[in-house]
């Protein structure tokens, strides 16, 4: 197995490598300047080229682009243009709060998809399974900052229960603050997770094990969680590796009308002021999480498929 | 995408407001919080401040050597009171200027007495290191002609200095020993003399004040300051519904006010005039705007009103490239019939029909994302199609908007911005063919082309700089003033003031009625 995740993580570098090439070329394709995004749309052109000068934006592109691939390589992410603070401090002060967001959400959203996935399948075309099916609707169709918003008004404004925005400060603080973001995250995925779960599990239970198990006198619940879930959970696991990631680089909505500090709104923040070394260091991180994710979904596999074990 | 977000996120603070059900006001009665429509501040030093929102940390902390009225501008040069500096000469070319010093003005953090060799420092490095050296172009020397006695040489006469450069933010006065101990901490932990001085910098979140217990004039009323920073509309919104902060910075887009003020009425809405000027650029290199019948006739098909009327009530109306309430700003009445350009459709097809394009023509325009662009440039859609010229709107982000404009890609370009009612300042910034945009991005703003692809103003100009009395430089600025709307290389939209929402418990202590888009909180106190 450690030579299997070995090569996966070889696999990686040229992707890391593709990436890294990508956003370089992308920042400097899309149109707009730091200078002005810095100095503002009255500044003269002197002091704009004075900016581009000290930042090192003069510089021939395929320059930039060789100390950009250094600097990465050392995992030297250098300043931010904006405000000149060290991005390493400003992704070590953001991160860990993204990454709060996502495990807490993706635990609720688990608990509350699987279940009700479950519930679905067993009573097919019936209420529960439609009702279901409604609320996968509505949780694809309602924006994530809709839904937050909504949240908000009604937990946070009107009955006092949560905090308005912020991060908070300590754990426990820090968990009421991250409640309300990550049930709202947790909102949408179950939408997702649980109609995953549906279906995945009504294929398996109309396998031939399943009528055999049935045959045999094992009892329904036996039936459905050992024998049924049990096999459900490979796309199920897919399923869970994309949650992670889309929140990961999707929680930038809600991190921002909850006012909370994340790697999304740093990212967001960045782009809008074409802080070319922030959007850069940011996608890089995104690039290593995603690797990483994958990474796990395959020892997951290896786990919950023993026939990938053999082969592997 | 994020238009779209931000376009939902704001109906949804509205129908947010309409949910709401009323709460007591509860925030803390020794802190005053105003959450601003930004990301995170990046600097405090106020000779390195690019984002306005920071200015609202940098005002509390600093302080110039002479002081507008609070609330205002200083339009003439009697309007500026002693402050840091307790008298001041100068000589009848206006070219030098002596300033004798407060004594017993003590700098924040006990970094000790300010001197002049502190005010020395502050107008030596806003003319050659900051972020806005230009505007200090006309400083030939600084001198320190006793200890508290500071002697300022200009090039050329300014009689308006006081307004110009003294009063300004990037010379506002710093401790010269702590910039030196500091070094580049000082742009984020800086040493003013003003009524509060920084406790915390957070990048995430915000400046972090408290009062500066030795200060020399009358001592700030609530304790601490937090200016925070809260960049979606719903999430400050609802800061301010809950009562998590006293202020916030409003949304300047149609309905947004009236939608606040109907569902809670003791909101109070601090707006200033002007605010943002807007200044609509024909670029005279593009087709057919060199024609100045057919400049004329858009000019014509415009109906300020409207743009007022959608963007009430933050929106003045404005003739001329500096505002009615400015020095050399007209009021319509004052201006000469045909240098009016009075919203006549008749007219403008009249006009277009003279310029051989009765039927009108389709021109290629970038607005941005920002709301305050684009609400006027799809009104001024609306309205020049109604005459037959069809503006083809590209809505860019805002960064890419102004890169853009800069790179002569543009055609019908609006251009907002802060400025001071300091005539010349206004114009060097718009008019001279100095400041001409280039293609290769290293001009300025003269998006125009005005005195390059035609004779401009830059000899009135000239003149202007020579005049040595605050009526002469407001006459030759009226002239220039004149020129370029007979010319029209550019004209004068609507102001937009800027908007402070608050919350009824807080009184801060001076009508607002215009100045810069941040103001002092040392008077502020809570009064429920």
């Amino acid at each position: 197995m450690a030579k299997y995740l070995f090569l996966r993580l070889l696999d990686a570098i040229p992707t890391v490598f593709l990436v890294l090439t990508l956003v370089f070329v992308a920042m400097r394709i899309l149109p707009g300047d730091p200078a002005l995004a810095v100095l503002g749309a009255n500044a003269d052109g002197g002091q704009l080229e004075a900016f581009r000068e000290k930042m090192g934006l003069n510089d021939p592109l395929w320059l930039q682009y060789l100390n950009f691939l250094w600097d990465a390589v050392r995992l030297d992410f250098g300043n931010s243009l904006m405000n000149d603070q060290p991005i390493s401090r400003m992704i070590a002060n953001n991160l860990p709060h993204t990454i709060y967001l996502t495990l807490l959400s993706v635990l609720l959203g688990l608990s509350m998809g699987i279940p009700l996935g479950v519930i679905a399948a067993r009573n097919r075309n019936r209420p529960p399974d439609s009702a279901l099916r409604i609320y996968s609707l509505m949780g694809y169709a309602i924006p994530d900052f809709y839904l937050a918003a909504i949240l908000l008004v009604v937990f946070s404004l009107n009955l006092g229960w949560f905090p308005i925005n912020g991060e908070g400060e300590g754990f426990w603080d820090g968990l009421h603050h991250l409640i309300l973001p990550a049930l709202t995250l947790a909102l949408l995925k179950s939408a997702f997770l649980g109609r995953l779960t549906r279906t995945s599990l009504l294929e398996v239970l109309g396998r031939d094990y399943i009528r055999t198990a049935r045959a045999k006198g094992a009892q329904e619940g036996r039936v459905v969680f050992h024998h049924g879930l049990r096999n459900a959970m490979l796309p199920l696991s897919t399923g869970i590796g994309i949650s992670i990631l889309a929140t990961l680089s999707g929680s930038v909505a809600v991190e921002l009308v909850f006012n909370r500090p994340g790697i999304g709104r740093l990212l967001i923040d960045a782009i809008t002021e074409r802080d070319y070394p922030v959007i850069q260091a940011g996608v890089m991180m995104f690039a290593f999480f995603v690797i990483l994710v994958n990474l796990a979904m395959d020892v997951v596999y290896l786990i919950v498929d023993p026939r990938i074990r053999i082969k592997s | 995408m994020l238009t779209r977000r931000s376009m939902l996120g704001s109906a949804f603070a509205m129908t947010a407001a309409g949910l709401y059900a009323p709460r007591v006001w509860a925030a803390s009665g020794d802190t005053l919080r105003f959450a601003s429509a930004a990301g995170g501040p990046r600097k405090t030093d106020p000779n390195q401040t690019t984002q306005g929102s920071d200015n609202w940390a940098v005002i509390q902390m600093f302080e110039y050597l002479v002081m507008p009225p609070d609330g205002k501008f200083g339009v003439k040069p009697e309007d500026f009171a002693p402050w840091l500096a307790e008298s001041w000469t100068t000589s009848d070319d206006a070219k030098t200027w002596v300033f004798t010093l407060r004594k017993g003005v003590q700098f924040h953090k006990g970094y000790g007495e300010m001197t002049a060799d502190d005010v020395v420092r502050s107008f030596l490095r806003a003319r050659d290191e900051g972020v806005s050296t230009s505007t200090y172009s006309n400083l030939a020397n600084v001198t320190a002609s006793g200890a508290y006695e500071v002697t300022m040489q200009l090039s050329n006469p300014d009689p308006m200095f006081l307004g110009s450069t003294v009063a300004t933010r990037n010379a506002m006065i710093v401790s010269k020993k702590a910039e030196a101990e500091l070094g580049e901490k000082f742009a984020t932990d800086p040493i003013g003399t003003g009524p509060y001085q920084i406790d915390t910098f957070d990048p995430d979140k915000g400046m972090f004040l408290s009062r500066h217990d030795g200060y020399w004039g009358e001592p700030a009323i609530i304790p601490k300051v937090e200016c925070l920073y809260i960049a979606d509309t719903t999430a400050r919104t609802l800061a301010l519904l809950a009562g998590d902060v006293d202020m916030i910075e409003g949304v300047r887009q149609p309905g947004w006010v009236p939608q606040m003020q109907q569902q809670k009425s003791d909101l109070i809405f601090d707006i200033t005039a002007p605010g943002s000027f807007n200044t609509l650029f024909f670029n005279l290199s593009k087709d057919p705007l060199q024609n100045i019948q057919i400049r004329k006739a858009i000019m014509h098909g415009i109906n300020k009103q409207e743009i007022v009327d959608a963007l009430q009530p933050m929106a003045r109306m404005s003739y001329t490239l500096n505002p009615p309430n400015y020095p050399t700003g007209f009021a319509l009445e004052d201006l000469p019939e045909d240098l009016r350009y009075e919203y006549d459709p008749d007219e403008a097809k009249k006009m277009l029909a003279d310029a051989g394009m009765p039927n009108g023509f389709k021109i290629p325009v970038n607005t941005s994302q920002r709301e305050d662009y684009k609400t006027q440039h799809l009104i001024i859609q609306e309205q020049l199609r109604q005459i037959g010229i069809e503006l083809d709107l590209t809505i860019m982000d805002h960064s890419a908007y102004h890169a853009a404009n800069r790179e002569n890609l543009n055609t019908l370009n609006i251009n907002s911005s802060s400025l001071p009612p300091v005539p010349l300042y206004v114009f060097n910034q718009y008019a001279p063919s100095s400041a001409n945009m280039t293609p290769d991005g290293k001009g300025g703003a003269n998006y125009s082309h005005y005195g390059v692809e035609m004779p401009g103003v830059d000899d009135l100009l000239g003149q202007m700089l020579q005049t040595t009395t605050y009526d002469d430089y407001v006459a030759k600025g009226r002239e220039v003033e004149l020129q370029i709307q007979r010319d029209l290389p550019m004209a004068g939209l609507p102001t937009i003031g800027y908007l402070v929402v608050r919350n009824p418990r807080v009184d801060i202590g001076f009508p607002l009625e215009g100045g810069y888009a941040y103001w002092r909180f040392c008077k502020a106190k809570f009064v429920a």
